[in-house]
């Protein structure tokens, strides 16, 4: 088997070194292909995963078409023969293992749990495309835009609660969580003791009284089981008299520079609201 | 398996064979690219790679893991005298389940890819330990039938509650999937891992194949012919254990083989418990690497589990029997 890998590795010696200087990527894991759409340059790119061109799922949609779309098994990457595969932590452990049997290099990212996990990604994937001053060009941007929404913040915070299908909900130590803060909101949920992505029951919700419902749609026109929790009639009642916001799941599922445009959506519900 | 020449079904074992043989060129062939099924290996330059360290283990783990669910799905439905017996049954897959769950749950599944199947084959052994502790001083079936019901609701519960607190949606949605059973991307790293504990668990199943005969006369008649039930009994469960437990750590939890396999065979053997089970081990073979080819000859779009068309090619058949022997018992 040695013998094997070390002839297949010596196949690839000759693309690596007629190849240009920047390294070539692909990714199979929707947050990392957001992230390589975002810090490489176009021609590194081989090929990001089918959710990233699906404007539900994915911030950059439009971008991610412009590429070979790949469904994340290790026969697709190999034909795509890049220098670095990027992937999630979570994306299946074999495939990942596999490609690293094969001589690949795969980079593994974290989730991105509040703005300085996405900092650290965006570094760790600047790193290994030999993008970093791109990474850091981002960055930089990101800070500025976050000191903005600090700076004009209002001194009392509204009391806030993100509702997602299946009377789910956002808890502390979430992305989402540090995007509601940004926005001059409070998160009743997290007040509530709940921690990441657990579920807030109906009641605790009424309880709460929040001034402010978030509704993170995903899929919302299609009939789901899920979905029909947003129509409860107590809920229905509450956001009657209680004002409404909506921030698509993408821009909090995954962590980019563009999830901060869902601060500037919240920040416009608040102020409507006043 | 073990079995005299006359009773040896030669044109059954020749086609069961015929069929692997037809179909594992036809997987090793068969590859699956953005756009859909691809034949071939790719340039010449991806052949090995693509044929040595994707299809071919994949092609191998479809056979071992299939095998073995058809050939303890027919050891234990003798060994109950239960036709609804299968390796699920006695909490022996869910113990599994649970112990690559947890092996997800605290993220050591990232650090080391082999700690996941390592955590599935501790689980089955530990499902087995409880199965032993509940009912193996008395020993008799039904106690181990309402025992294994008892691991498997108290696992599946468990793997819920891991669920619950599991880090991150995403790892739910890993955990999930991989609940339903999968070869994708496997390598030969787990072939090594499951064939030493395979190979024993096979073993003890073919050395209890005449006990199992001796048991559809009766525990009694079988006592008097000088097979012990106990002993039988525990070869058969410590092999399933032993060789279920590695297949649940490679490939999720694959259903309905072990199920519906001996069910389509038992009329060609003759009813006999120890003629089912190299037959068994053959067609679980066949239609676990048929389902596998049918993911990959799926039109574009990501890859189906497997767990999930085992079951969708194996309960129309299994239906049409189930219709087909109670029209017979009507008559």
């Amino acid at each position: 088997m040695s013998l094997r890998m070390l002839l297949f590795q010596l196949s690839l010696l000759p693309i690596v070194a007629v190849g240009e200087p920047l390294p070539t990527v692909a990714s199979i894991n929707l947050c990392s292909d957001q992230l390589v759409l975002s810090v490489a340059d176009p021609e590194q790119i081989r090929s990001v995963s089918w959710l990233a061109a699906d404007a539900e799922e994915s911030m950059l949609a439009e971008q991610a078409r412009r590429y070979p779309l790949n469904y994340g098994s290790a026969e697709e990457i190999l034909r795509f023969a890049p220098d670095v595969v990027i992937a999630g932590m979570y994306t299946s452990t074999f495939t990942r293992q596999l490609l690293r049997d094969l001589g690949y290099r795969v980079v593994d990212l974290a989730p991105e749990n509040n703005i300085a996990d996405i900092e650290r990604n965006l570094r760790i994937v600047g790193a290994a495309l030999q993008r970093a001053d791109r990474a850091e060009s981002l960055i930089r941007q990101m800070r500025a835009t976050v000191a903005a929404f600090v700076a004009s913040r209002h001194s009392e915070p509204v009391a806030a609660v993100a509702i997602r299908p299946g009377g789910f909900t956002v808890g502390a130590e979430t992305l989402a969580e540090e995007l509601m803060r940004l926005a001059g909101l409070r998160n009743v949920a997290a007040e509530n003791g709940l921690d990441r992505w657990g579920s807030l029951s109906m009641e605790t919700l009424l309880l709460s009284a929040p001034s402010l419902l978030i509704y993170t749609g995903y899929r919302r026109d299609e009939r789901s089981l899920a979905n029909l929790v947003l129509e409860h009639p107590a809920l229905a009642r509450l956001a009657r008299k209680t004002a409404t916001a909506t921030v698509a799941a993408k821009y909090w599922s995954c962590g980019l520079p563009e999830s901060l445009h869902s601060v500037e959506l919240l920040k416009r519900a608040v102020s409507s609201r006043q | 398996m073990k079995s005299s020449a006359a009773s040896f079904n030669w044109p059954l074992h020749a086609a069961l064979v015929a069929a692997l043989l037809f179909v594992i060129p036809l997987a090793l062939l068969t590859g699956r690219s953005s756009a859909g099924p691809t034949f071939g290996f790719g340039g010449p330059d991806l052949a090995a790679a693509i044929l040595f360290e994707i299809r071919l283990p994949r092609v191998l783990l479809g056979l071992l893991v299939g095998g073995t669910l058809g050939l303890c799905g027919a050891a234990l439905q003798g060994l109950l005298r239960n036709p609804l017996a299968e390796p699920g049954l006695l909490g022996v897959s869910s113990g599994a389940a649970f112990g690559a769950v947890l092996v997800f749950y605290f993220g050591l599944a990232a650090a080391q890819s082999l700690l996941l199947p390592l955590g599935a084959v501790a689980g089955s052994l530990a499902a087995l330990a409880t199965l032993y502790a509940l009912a193996g001083r008395r020993g008799d079936f039904l106690g181990i039938i309402l025992a294994g019901i008892a691991i498997n609701a108290f696992a599946a519960a468990l793997t819920s509650l891991a669920l619950n607190f599991a880090p991150s949606p995403y790892a739910a949605l890993e955990i999930l999937f991989w609940m339903l059973g999968s070869l994708a991307d496997r390598s030969l790293a787990h072939v090594w891992l499951v064939l030493p504990l395979m190979i024993p668990g096979w073993a003890m199943i073919v050395l209890a194949a005449r006990g199992l005969d001796a048991l559809t006369l009766g525990e009694d008649t079988a006592q008097s012919l000088g097979f012990s039930p106990k002993t039988t009994q525990w070869l058969v469960i410590g092999g399933t254990a032993l060789a279920v437990g590695a297949a649940v750590a490679v490939a999720g939890v694959v259903g309905f083989v072990g199920l519906v396999v001996p069910h389509l065979l038992r009329s060609a053997v003759g009813y006999h418990a120890s003629r089912l089970l190299g037959p068994s081990f053959l067609a679980g073979a066949v239609l676990t690497l048929s389902a596998d080819l049918a993911i990959r000859l799926m039109p574009s779009g990501p890859e189906l589990k497997l767990g999930v068309v085992t079951a969708l090619l194996g309960a129309p058949f299994f239906l049409r029997l189930v219709l087909r022997s109670r029209r017979g018992s009507l008559a």
